[in-house]
């Protein structure tokens, strides 16, 4: 794997760096770099909640200013020592982040933005205008320098070897979290909210994890902003140094905690290579910063990777031994649907709609294009909510329940064209269908390869899921689904694209699946696929359901005729 | 990791003979580190250009260097700034931020490092650390608003002001001051509201305002906001008279609006160079004018006068920082634009000037001078 080739180029990177900060760096030089380390620190947290989780986050510089109040005011008016200070400029953030979360974080992408950006705004007006505790404008001096063991930590080396102390366990966290259960459930979040929704993961959960953690990162780097400066005042809560943290983790790249550090040292360093310009250091950093981008789309760890790949070759991505998931200790009884509505406006895309998927049976949904076949499996997956009937999954009511629970319950969808991340192996792909139920990444992993295995497409662990054949992206569309064992299998057109081979291969494993218990709703336009597997085939036209029978009487059926041809076929 | 270790000794043991060759040099350096970009860049841009004004002027026979470095307007950068600085030979005394929290954070490093800060910021708190280090050579606000106050209530006889301040460092110190100085006076302002630097309009704010019924309004705001709110005053009509706080004296903010919009606005300030007065005063204005082709203000001749009261000292003998501040803290010194004495804190000037605007011209008339007036109002 090129991030792992990388690694050698980053820890010689580390080492040059450590060489610089014990024999070259003037206390300048240190205190560049100190600073870099600060921002590094709130940069891990800004990669996990946008950089992983896609949320664009503009909260986590007003969290950073938190964090650096606490430490102030604490600090400074109340003698606090660094033993107190420090965990409490980052519980404070956490304990902001959380109710602001639930209140912001199911926004849209942009509202978010402004939401969290609104946050920052009101913080900085309360620390401007409650200057009998923030000090108003001019801030508080006199924040003492932290302690530890019984010494001050003094500026230079010192405080350079605490603040990359704290970077180095800080990352090592932030990268655990990122190649860990969180981290990839917050990427499946980030390249598919619906898919990763379908795979049982709690989307709002999640974010606010990672909102939470964002925040403790931000607080802690606030924290060693003041003892760096001495003095807080609202320019830490300024949209200047959310500006800082989002370029750290475009420049660096965007989710690594490699990147944040990168980011860090490249962004803080490049204005003070061009100060002799005066103000023209402006310019200059912004061409700089510009042809960063243009040459480094990925970010400088992206860049890395491509050097690392260009230098070393490029490895294939390790694999896992197989290992078949255990079976839920008491699936749902099938899936009882009764009178089930939904209206777009004035469509009423499914109207009065009634099915019964009973465990081992294979049942077919057919009908023409727009006619609500689709709508239907959104409503019984639960990415969309139904206006009016029942859904019962083995007895459970379960109208309306969000997609997450749904398939936590046991039920399992496939999309009508294949939904794979991009950039991502398949082995991990599909483990991302087990990041709800599994312990660890690992373990996911090993269920996926089993998966994969059993649908004959286990050599394809080790490869990327950009670029795969349409067949092939179906397969392991259908591994995701497989893995997570589910007691009832709803399938949008698996067999589109593929060729008759392929689908007879898919056609012997459906079969299978019943026969295992599964209850499978199947939706297809390939009658010479779908008639021969379906026990039962029910026909939609205009969100009603026309024909509801035996697979073998639906092509005869006069209704079913005219909905497809538009006319009544002659008996 | 094991190839590693020794590569990591190897290069700290040639580092440490390379580091053995310190540099040895008798030129005293004299950086400047101002905020050249972001909200305070006007006023910046002419205290630097008033510092490299006095180093060019260096007495012969002394060796300086200079370099000029932007600190923006974050602290951080100030800091980062003034540690490059030191780092650079043997600092003499540094030109530094105007900007308030710039200098309190400057504030510890300076005595850590003990350098002398020379700067133009009217915030107070800055000479109020016990930090002996600092160096005001423009009038703190307890001086400049009590100027202000005073000539409100004594000269133009209103004892009803609408106080419209800034909402940063500058803005807060400078309401404060004012707020003691028109108690002093027995007036209670009749309004008084913050407004943030960034705003775009100041309309609702002087709605505002002129709905409490002043008969003066007071304003303390930086360049910019001062010629947005005096043009939409202007073409609101309003006919009250304006006193405005020390931006308003600057050249470059006079330049922002049509003499027309000037008329009847008077603004506090250390001194006008501009409008005139000694030959010496005459001679530093066409200096500035030729150096830098734009017109000098009162921070340009403050900090001028501060880094060549600096020179001074150094021509006197003081060749290292502890001797430039004992020079500073314990010398008296005519400068142009007044005397400078340090009142043991680092407050060395204590006059200020109020000009004022007569709508025909943007060169300002100095019409009332107060030399201490702290002092007087008590």
């Amino acid at each position: 794997m090129a991030e792992r080739r990388s690694a050698v180029i980053l820890v010689a990177g580390a080492l040059a760096l450590l060489v610089y900060a014990l024999a070259f760096a003037s206390p300048y030089g240190l205190r560049v770099l100190t600073v870099a380390g600060v921002y590094a620190l709130a940069a891990f947290g800004f990669q996990i909640v946008f950089g992983l989780g896609g949320a664009l986050s503009l909260a986590q510089g007003a969290f950073f200013g938190v964090g650096a109040y606490v430490t102030g005011i604490l600090g400074s008016r109340y003698g606090f020592g660094f033993e107190a200070t420090f965990p409490l400029s980052m519980l404070v953030p956490l304990l902001l982040a959380l109710p602001v979360g639930l209140a912001v974080l199911r926004l849209e992408s942009h509202y978010f933005a402004l939401a969290t950006l609104g946050i920052a705004q009101v913080l900085h007006l309360l620390a401007v205008n409650l200057p009998e505790l923030t000090g108003g404008s001019n801030g508080l001096a006199g924040v003492p320098a932290a302690v530890l063991f019984g010494r001050a930590v003094q500026r230079g080396l010192p405080m350079a070897g605490l603040v990359w102390g704290l970077v180095a366990l800080g990352g090592l966290i932030g990268w655990r979290l990122a190649r860990g259960r969180l981290g990839r459930s917050l990427a499946m979040l980030r390249d598919d909210p619906l898919a990763a929704a379908t795979l049982g993961l709690d989307v709002g959960r999640l974010r606010l994890a990672a909102f939470g953690i964002s925040a403790l990162f931000a607080g802690a780097a606030g924290a060693l902003a003041v003892h760096t400066q001495r003095v807080v005042s609202p320019e830490v809560l300024e949209f200047p140094v959310m500006v800082s943290i989002l370029t750290i983790a475009i420049v660096g790249g965007r989710g690594r905690m490699a990147g944040a550090v990168l980011g860090a040292v490249l962004l803080l360093h490049l204005p003070e290579w061009f100060r002799f310009l005066e103000r023209g250091y402006l310019v200059v950093y912004g061409v700089a910063l510009l042809l960063t981008v243009v040459l480094a789309p990925d970010g400088l760890t992206g860049l890395l990777d491509r050097i690392a790949a260009r230098l070393f070759g490029r490895r294939p991505r390790a694999s896992a031994v197989a290992m078949e998931p255990p079976r839920p200790p008491n699936p749902p009884d099938g899936l009882a649907v009764d009178d089930l509505r939904k209206s777009f406006g004035g469509v009423r895309a499914v109207d009065g709609v009634s099915l019964d998927l009973r465990p081992g049976g294979i049942t077919g949904l057919i009908g023409p294009n727009g006619s609500g076949k689709s709508t239907v499996i959104n409503l019984l997956s639960g990415l969309e909510r139904p206006d009016g009937g029942r859904v019962r999954l083995g007895g459970r009511e379960v109208t309306g329940l969000r997609a997450d629970r749904l398939a936590r319950a046991g039920l399992a969808r496939s999309f009508q064209a294949a939904v794979l991340p991009i950039g991502v192996g398949v082995l991990e792909a599909v483990a991302a269908a087990r990041l709800a139920v599994d312990p660890d990444a690992a373990t996911a992993e090993a269920h996926a390869r089993w998966a994969l295995d059993r649908l004959g497409v286990g050599d394809l662990a080790g490869q990327g899921c950009d670029g795969l054949p349409a067949a092939l992206r179906r397969r392991v569309e259908l591994a995701r689904s497989l893995v997570r064992r589910p007691a009832v299998l709803l399938l949008d057109e698996p067999a589109a694209g593929l060729t008759d081979g392929e689908k007879a291969e898919l056609a012997v494993l459906l079969r299978e699946l019943a026969e295992e218990g599964v209850a499978i709703l199947l939706v297809e336009h390939d009658m010479g696929f779908l008639l021969p597997l379906a026990g039962r085939v029910l026909c939609l036209d205009r969100g009603r359901v026309i024909y509801d029978g035996p697979a073998g009487g639906v092509r005869r059926d006069p209704a079913v005729a005219a909905a497809y041809l538009g006319r009544a076929v002659p008996a | 990791m094991r190839r590693a270790l020794p590569l990591l000794i190897g290069l700290l043991a040639v580092s440490s003979c390379l580091s053995s060759a310190a540099r040895a040099d008798d030129t005293l350096s004299f950086p400047v580190l101002v905020p050249l970009t972001g909200f305070l860049s006007l006023e910046g841009t002419s205290q630097r250009n008033g510092a490299v004004l006095a180093l060019k002027q260096t007495p012969a026979g002394i060796a300086i260097a200079s370099e000029v470095v932007d600190t923006g307007t974050s602290p951080e950068a100030a800091v980062t700034a003034l540690e490059r600085a030191a780092g650079r030979g043997t600092v003499g005394a540094v030109a530094a931020s105007m900007l308030g929290t710039q200098m309190l954070a400057m504030l510890p490093l300076a005595g850590e490092l003990k350098l002398p800060l020379v700067t133009v910021s009217g915030t107070a708190s800055i000479t109020e650390q016990g930090n002996p280090w600092v160096f005001r050579f423009f009038p703190g606000d307890a001086v400049t608003k009590a100027a202000h106050a005073r000539y409100v209530v004594e000269e133009l006889g209103k004892r009803q002001p609408a106080v419209i301040y800034q909402t940063t460092a500058y803005g807060q110190s400078g309401k404060a001051h004012l707020d003691a100085a028109f108690e002093a006076l027995g007036v209670t302002p009749v309004f008084e509201e913050g407004v943030d630097p960034a705003a775009k309009d100041l309309l609702p704010v002087l709605t505002k305002a002129l709905a409490a019924k002043p008969d003066v309004l007071v304003l303390h705001l930086h360049s910019g906001p001062t010629a947005l709110l005096l043009r939409q005053a202007a073409s609101s009509g309003v006919t009250l008279p304006i006193v405005a706080g020390s931006a308003m004296h600057q050249p470059s903010t006079a330049a922002l609006l049509e003499p027309a919009e000037l008329k009847g606005v008077c603004a506090e300030t250390a001194a006008s160079p501009i409008s005139g007065g000694t030959p010496e005063v005459k001679a530093f204005t066409d200096a500035y004018r030729a150096a830098f082709g734009k017109e000098p203000d009162a921070f340009a001749l403050g900090q001028y006068d501060g880094m060549t009261m600096v020179l001074e000292a150094v021509k006197a003998g003081a060749r290292s920082p502890d001797a430039i501040r004992k020079a500073l803290s314990a010398e008296t010194f005519q400068g142009l634009a007044m005397t400078y004495k340090s009142d043991g804190k680092g407050n060395m000037a204590h006059s200020a000037v109020i000009v004022c605007y007569d709508g025909a011209s943007r060169v300002p008339v100095l019409v009332k001078r107060y030399d201490d007036p702290t002092l007087a109002a008590k």
